[in-house]
């Protein structure tokens, strides 16, 4: 695809000259002595640009940690488009909307562009030179131990390359941080399942019973679960696979399930006890556990139907094998790792273990394994600042003043480490409280490798590789830095490495026997990785070794309704917003919330019975108040949530990061009380209390849907049926 | 500059309709979309502003209902008395359904909006003049007007947002209608290069980019008059045809127990786009 | 009652209307102030528009269409009490129209000019409009024939120089008059032009008669067929609501309802602002006010037809349209048409009204309020319903621009009019001369006295 001399750094300089960059402005100021430098003549152009050809490269995609591979459509050196990677058993060519908008982050017009130093309110521009000496001035005669990172998951040899850094200063601090990581759930699969993440088969499930996992949405691989499901939905043996969701707010899973029932907030694990109850085929320690769990009960303490539960149980004992996930909504909660639990308890009850979830496979690198992030990090890291045990801090491109719940007050613990690096993309509200802010390459400009810590059939490395040429002169890759950064410190070892293009080929062609490359040359096993954007390996299973172990099982009984906070917070994940570091993508701004169709702002999900009782009607903005604070926001009356609760999603109410995301809406950790898990620590995402008071204002919910709402008035526009009237096995 | 060229010129423009004496020969591009496997996900949606240079016009523009989606994914409750939607929502991806006998057609004053002979309702956007009597005659209302000039609008392309922007397509200023075209970028390019090499335009060979990036594979799309196509096996297999105002399934007592339909089929539009219903389980 | 008094004298009709052209009440300098004042903010408003897009006027998915298509049914809508004045009338030797034919015709071809305006100030690509207008050109494209619009673009076009064309023949005579009366001047000299050399000889007043009736009977067929084909934009189309048969009689009553209140507004206004008293007089004003409610009764009866029809259709979209305008959004808006057009008319049938002024001039307001509510609720509302539930019940509202470049088009046609009145002849003096001539005739018949004065002036 390419040839070996290539040099990416062309890409601009094609650019600057091709005037591919005059779609809009037509005939612009560019005098050709501004752009001498750069000018490359299409009579000579390199082989991989033809003028009015796209071609295509393939990279990674970076706005989740699913790891999907990308095809980046180029032409006359700018990236126009990103397409799947068919050759990815991640995402076989497909990619989700957010997917797609990380051109918007690319071409961001409110990126950081040159390294910024604090001179009181503002920041100065200095040189990258300049910043690097800073750097190693504020290190100097300080401690291993007085220096933390923070940054979000990481893998490949970014991480290796961190870690050496680390090592180099002899600092072990290193904080991974996700706000919205499946971390109990992680342990409680390790318990059951001696695995953090076995390997789902929704396509090979007859039935899928989810407490909460919104894995078309936003859990662990979206867009790979969704090519299970629709494997599911075609069916094994052509019966169609059965969705059934239980959750307090209905997610875009639950949306697409066949029966969706609306649980008492919490009560998750319950009802998954119940359900064992009602299979009646548990014995020993299991049955013993679930004989209190009878229906009655059970229908009393989570509102789910008996009927429902019969129905249930009726069709898991009859469809197998069938699938039994504890997602998100399961886990926010104090007992959270009870929760799952209980519902993992389910898939070994079912005989699942082994036919629907499955050993994974694993890289056979473990140094290049991902480092995973939760939130209990978080916490210990705001514990130590707060304690003032750091003089340096550096936080990679994670933004902790935005997604820490307001009681941590992160901020003032921040203020307390002496030296803040921040490596960012936009001045986000983290980057603004730093000392000295760096600006970072987008991915489209980056060296990488990444192995994400969901793998399918196979293990692989994902390559990125830039796409084009850096836009801005003055930004750098995070490798780039990291190696600038430890050459620091031990010049010797890495004088070999000019930059960070250098390493990681020097890195991977180090291993090209085990990468599958014993074959090849140097060159040509370096433009096939590259070409093919991922290496596929064989890497061992780790053989699933956990059992259905019920010791220290309880669950505790339904919360009692507080009388000052009857409501509960469902701070929610969306597909479009996810934890908020996409916001100021437009595209991700204007593209309506798949559920309530809103865009561009946030909203109160709240039940319509709750709605009347309260007499509120959609639009109205109310106060919501928790013990740790308020914030205001419009009200859209929504069936999919139990009255009990109100959800508001989180990524929106920026107060910085640019045009796309400052001031729109509201963010709900401004009002999220510090409860924790139970047993890892984590934050418990749903033990929010609130209270809702009416603010007499009123305003109209910017949304997709008209006035009649979801409503189709009897006409025939999205018809359903069962599948008792229809005949699938006719179909093509 | 005669009455005959007038008439003849008159003659040629509804020239392209599925009637017995002019077929659709070599292509008419269709479309289905499998209402059980779309997901509500919005990717499509997205695929289509990337492809298509649709601007974002933001949320007071969006609030006065002027957004310019071309591709829509609507959301409907069927449950509308219970006290859960305890059966889901239902998502639907709505866009121009590339009416065969397109009322948006008839109307447009100056002829910018036409049929053309690989079964496309075409958007000619240099001709338009912006009278939108075609959107007010769209059953569907999936046309769009550019009600502002976006590309000098702040903040919808400023620069470098605009290096995104596709060559391939033009970027359509104030006072012009526009709607989805099935991509009809990628249609002409695969139409060409299949010209030169002497055959017709293979299965598979070209993908609108709604379809390309569907995560479910919801979306269909092919030439329906080519027996290897998905599409055409799927309309035969759902018997949907493309020239009815009611399929034969439909008169049967008792329904059929196929899933293909095409939305407001009695209007006779008749629509390119079959949908497959909504499938749930009765056993839950 | 006589329609007017019978012992005018001819001189006088000639210096009463004469004097039109020169020194009106002062009421008409304050009515042409505001007028441009409107007018200019309406021209403010459209190059506004003009440059920023149709966005200001705060139209969208699905209102595509708002106040400009309705204020453009409503002036083509005035447009046709011109014609039904002086060509109905005339050709049913209605005598009664000949003060007031002249200026209801200027009221035709003003609004007509007026209405032509909201057809381009309403297209997105306004400086393109020409694509619409059936060339030759290099590419051999032409506008799609089979467009209401195109239909709309020629009837409106063929009407408006027919009227032109009506109402200068039949100014020529009262031209003449004005050349020999003006004072030397650039007037004197325009008058000139126009009288085309009239002298008044019988071979030219045998050719003027002929011409004028075959113009009359060429505009009624016209008239009719515009309003037919305005409404043909709507009924040809397929949207529920719109698809009606009645639409084109349905479009022609409510034309010549509002035309027949307008010219009772501007009735009233020219009686006073130029002093025309002796011309305009009550019994004339009472037979306008009597055709006006018989209008209004049949365009009353016609909307009954409407509901009826679309009620026992049993189409749904087309009721949901219905039940939409009656309960929805706009249903204000549709209830006061519904009061202005059928129920204010009322006050007519009372015959102590028939001849009040004050009463007449507020009711004629109102049933031109009525019928430009009529015309805003034939497009707005069904917008908010159709066949589409997803765009349902979105309501869409003017923005001020657009209110502004709708007031404006009022400027626009009162400071034509007003100016043409002054201008011109506004009273056809030549014809009320007939009227008083065949009247002295038959006075002298009867023996009675008659003044010798009148028959003085005439050619
Ligand atoms: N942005 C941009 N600017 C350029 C160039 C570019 O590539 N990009 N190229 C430059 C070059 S190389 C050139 S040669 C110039 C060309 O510049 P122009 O000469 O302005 O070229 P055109 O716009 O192709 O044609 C001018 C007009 O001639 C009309 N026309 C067509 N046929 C006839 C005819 O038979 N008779 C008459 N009277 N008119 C006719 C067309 O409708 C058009 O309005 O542009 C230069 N400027
Ligand atoms: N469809 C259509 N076709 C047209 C026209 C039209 O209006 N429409 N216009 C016609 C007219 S008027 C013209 S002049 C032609 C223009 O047609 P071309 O002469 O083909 O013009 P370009 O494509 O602009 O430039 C040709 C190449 O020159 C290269 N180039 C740029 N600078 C230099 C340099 O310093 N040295 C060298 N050696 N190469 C350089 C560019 O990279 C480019 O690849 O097109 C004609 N063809
Ligand atoms: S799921 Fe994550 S990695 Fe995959 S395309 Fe979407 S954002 Fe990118
Ligand atoms: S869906 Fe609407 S825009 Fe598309 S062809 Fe049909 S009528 Fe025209
Ligand atoms: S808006 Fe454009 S395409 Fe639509 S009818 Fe008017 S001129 Fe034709
Ligand atoms: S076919 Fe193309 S233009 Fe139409 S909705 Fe899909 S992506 Fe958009
Ligand atoms: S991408 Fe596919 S699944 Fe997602 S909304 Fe579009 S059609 Fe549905």
């Amino acid at each position: 695809m390419i040839d070996s001399e290539f040099d990416r750094r062309d890409f601009l300089k094609v650019l600057g000259w091709g005037g591919a960059a005059v779609a809009l402005s037509g005939c612009g100021n560019t005098s050709i002595e501004d752009g001498k430098e750069t000018i490359v003549s299409y009579v000579q152009a390199k082989d991989y640009v033809i003028p009015g050809v796209a071609v295509y490269f393939n990279s990674t995609c970076a706005q989740c940690d699913a790891g999907c591979s990308i095809t980046g459509k180029i032409r006359e050196g700018r990236v126009l488009k990103l397409e799947g990677n068919p050759e990815s058993p991640i995402n076989k060519g497909r990619l989700c909307g957010l997917g797609q908008a990380s051109v918007q982050h690319h071409y961001n017009p409110d990126r950081v562009r040159e390294p910024l130093l604090r001179q009181g309110d503002k920041g100065e521009a200095i040189s990258w030179e300049k910043a690097y000496g800073l750097i190693n001035e504020k290190l100097s005669g300080v401690k291993g131990e007085e220096i933390a990172f923070i940054t979000g998951d990481v893998s490949g040899h970014q991480k290796v390359l961190l870690g050496n850094y680390m090592d180099s200063l002899g600092s072990k601090n290193h904080f991974v941080y996700e706000a919205a990581a499946p971390a109990v759930v992680r342990a409680a699969n390790l318990k059951a399942y001696g695995v953090e993440m076995p390997r789902y088969r929704i396509d090979k499930a007859k039935v899928v019973l989810s407490f909460g996992a919104d894995f078309l949405g936003t859990w662990v691989s979206p867009v790979h679960f969704a090519q299970q499901y629709a494997a599911f939905r075609k069916g094994v043996d052509g019966q169609r696979g059965v969705l059934i969701q239980a959750e307090s707010k209905m997610t875009l899973t639950g949306a697409n399930a066949d029966r969706w029932l609306a649980v008492r907030p919490g009560t998750e694990g319950i009802l998954a006890l119940g359900i064992i109850n009602a299979l009646g085929i548990a014995t020993g320690d299991v049955a013993q556990l679930v004989k209190d769990y009878d229906k009655a009960r059970v229908s009393r303490d989570t509102g789910v139907e008996p009927s429902h539960i019969d129905k249930i149980a009726a069709i898991l004992r009859l469809r197998s094998p069938s699938l039994v996930l504890a997602g998100s909504a399961a886990e926010g909660y104090v007992h959270g790792m009870q929760n799952a639990e209980a519902i993992n308890l389910l898939n070994y009850v079912l005989g699942n273990v082994g036919k629907t979830i499955e050993s994974p496979v694993s890289v056979p690198f473990p140094q290049l394994a991902p480092s995973k992030g939760n939130t209990a990090s978080l916490k210990r890291l705001n514990d130590d600042l707060a304690a003032g045990k750091y003089k340096v801090l550096f936080n990679i491109a994670t933004n902790p003043v935005f997604t820490a719940p307001a009681s941590y007050k992160f901020g003032d613990s921040m203020a307390k480490a002496g030296f803040k690096v921040a490596f960012a993309h936009y001045l986000d509200e983290t980057a603004l409280q730093a000392d000295l802010v760096l600006p970072l390459d987008s991915e489209m400009e980056d060296w990488g490798t990444h192995v994400p810590e969901y793998l399918t059939e196979t293990a692989q490395i994902n390559i990125q590789q830039p796409l084009m040429e850096r836009l801005h002169a003055n930004t750098r890759g995070m490798g780039d830095i990291l190696l600038a950064l430890v050459k620091q410190r031990k010049p010797e070892e890495y004088k070999a490495f000019d930059d960070y293009y250098g390493y990681l080929r020097g890195a991977m062609l180090q291993n090209k026997g085990a990468l599958g490359g014993a074959e090849k040359d140097d060159d040509n096993f370096w433009n096939d990785t590259l070409s093919n954007g991922i290496v596929k390996l064989s890497g061992p299973s780790s053989a699933l070794s956990g059992k259905a172990d019920v010791a220290g099982l309880k669950l505790p009984a339904p919360r009692e309704a507080d009388k000052e906070y009857p409501l509960r917070l469902i701070a929610s994940v969306t597909s479009n917003l996810r934890d908020g570091r996409h916001t100021n993508q437009p595209w991700i701004q204007e593209s309506p919330d798949p559920l309530t169709t809103i865009v561009w702002d946030s909203w109160i999900e709240m039940h319509p019975k709750k709605a009347a009782e309260l007499g509120i009607v959609e639009g109205d903005i109310v106060k919501v108040t928790s013990r740790t604070g308020s914030i205001s926001a419009q009200v859209y009356v929504f069936p999919g949530i139990h009255p009990e609760a109100v959800s508001i999603p989180i990524g929106r109410g920026h107060e910085a990061m640019g045009r796309y995301a400052k001031g729109y809406g509201v963010n709900p950790f401004s009002i999220m009380d510090s409860v924790f898990e139970s047993t890892t620590g984590e934050l418990a995402m749903h033990e929010t209390n609130v209270n809702i008071a009416k603010t007499g204002q009123r305003v109209i919910v910017v949304k997709d849907e008209g006035p009649v709402g979801g409503k189709q008035m009897g006409a025939r526009i999205a018809v359903s049926r069962s599948t008792d009237q229809v005949d699938l096995s006719k179909e093509v | 500059m005669s009455v005959t060229n007038l008439l003849d010129n008159w003659a040629e423009v509804r020239h392209f309709h599925p009637i017995d004496d002019k077929p659709h020969d070599p292509y008419k591009w269709a479309m289905s979309i499998d209402l059980d496997a779309c997901i509500g996900c919005n990717a499509c949606a997205v695929a289509c502003y990337a492809e298509n240079n649709l601007p974002v016009v933001g949320r007071e523009k969006f609030q006065h209902g002027q957004v310019m989606h071309w591709m829509r994914i609507e959301r409907y409750w069927n449950e509308d008395d219970r006290e859960f939607p305890d059966q889901g929502a239902e998502f639907l991806p709505m866009m121009c359904q590339q009416c065969e006998a397109a009322p948006c057609e008839t109307v447009c004053p100056v002829g910018a909006t036409n049929h053309t002979q690989d079964g496309l309702n075409s958007q000619i956007y240099n001709r338009c003049i912006g009278s939108r009597y075609c959107s007010a005659n769209c059953p569907y209302k999936v046309r769009y007007f550019n009600w502002y000039d976006y590309p000098t609008t702040d903040n919808v392309w400023p620069a470098e947002m605009n290096y995104q922007l596709n060559p391939d397509v033009t970027v359509r200023g104030k006072g012009v209608m526009e709607k989805c075209t099935f991509c009809v970028q990628r249609l002409r390019a695969a139409e060409v290069t299949a010209k030169g090499e002497g055959r017709i335009v293979r299965e598979g060979e070209v993908q609108t980019a709604c379809q390309q990036s569907c995560p479910t594979n919801a979306i269909s799309f092919g030439n329906l008059v080519d027996p290897e196509s998905r599409v055409y096996k799927q309309w035969k297999a759902q018997q949907v045809d493309l020239a009815k105002d009611e399929q034969e399934k439909d008169k049967q007592e008792g329904g059929s127990d196929l899933r293909g339909y095409r939305i407001l089929e009695d209007l006779r539009t008749y629509p390119s786009v079959m949908y497959l219903e909504r499938v749930r389980e009765s056993a839950v | 009652m006589k329609d007017i008094r019978e012992d005018i004298a001819w001189a006088k009709i000639n210096q009463d209307v004469m004097k039109s052209l020169e020194n009106p009440r002062p009421m008409y300098w304050v009515i042409l102030f505001f007028a441009a004042l409107v007018l200019a903010v309406g021209i403010g408003c459209e190059v506004y528009q003009y440059r920023t897009g149709m966005g200001v006027a705060n139209l969208d998915n699905p209102h595509v269409w708002g106040l400009y298509i309705g204020t453009f049914i409503f002036w083509i809508g005035m447009s046709h009490s011109g014609t039904l004045l002086s060509a109905i009338l005339h050709l049913m030797h209605a005598d009664w129209r000949k003060p007031i034919y002249r200026f209801a015709e200027a009221m035709t071809t003003f609004s007509l000019m007026t209405a032509g305006l909201f057809v381009l100030m309403h297209l997105g690509r306004l400086w393109q409009f020409y694509y619409a207008v059936p060339y030759p050109n290099e590419r051999w494209a032409w506008p799609n024939f089979q467009s209401p619009l195109i239909w709309d673009a020629m009837a409106m076009f063929t009407y408006l120089s027919s009227s032109v064309l009506f109402l200068f023949i039949g100014m020529i005579p009262d031209i003449a008059i004005a050349r020999d009366n003006m004072h030397s001047g650039w007037r004197k000299k325009l008058y000139t032009l126009l009288a085309l050399g009239w002298e008044g000889t019988d071979r030219q007043w045998r050719n003027f008669r002929m011409t004028y009736l075959t113009v009359a009977c060429f505009l009624i067929p016209l008239a009719v067929s515009v309003h037919s084909i305005v409404a043909s934009d709507f009924a040809v189309s397929q949207q529920p609501g719109w698809h009606v048969t009645s639409f084109p009689p349905y479009f022609v009553a409510g034309a010549l309802y509002s035309g027949c209140a307008a010219i009772i507004t501007l009735f009233i206004i020219l009686r006073y602002v130029f002093k025309f008293e002796d011309y305009m007089t009550l019994p004339i004003l009472k037979k306008v006010v009597r055709l006006t409610f018989a209008i209004a009764m049949v365009w009353t009866y016609l909307n009954c037809v409407e509901f009826a029809s679309v009620w026992y259709s049993h189409d749904a979209a087309s009721k949901g349209v219905l039940i939409q305008k009656m309960t929805g959004a706009y249903a204000p808006f549709w209830w006061a048409m519904i009061f202005c057009g059928s129920i204010v008319p009322l006050i007519f049938a009372v015959k102590r009204f028939q001849t009040n002024i004050p009463v007449i001039f507020a009711t004629s307001l109102l049933m031109n309020l009525g019928m430009w509510l009529e015309r805003w609720m034939i497009v707005s509302p069904t917008f908010s319903h159709g066949y589409y539930p997803w765009t349902w019940d979105h309501d869409q509202w003017p923005s001020m621009i657009q209110w502004g470049i709708v007031f404006g088009s009022f400027g626009w046609f009162t400071l034509l009019f007003m100016v043409f009145c002054k201008m011109f002849p506004s009273v056809s003096m030549y014809e009320v001369k007939e009227m008083v001539y065949h009247r002295s005739l038959h006075l002298k018949q009867n023996g009675t006295p008659v003044e010798q004065t009148v028959e003085q002036g005439v050619h």
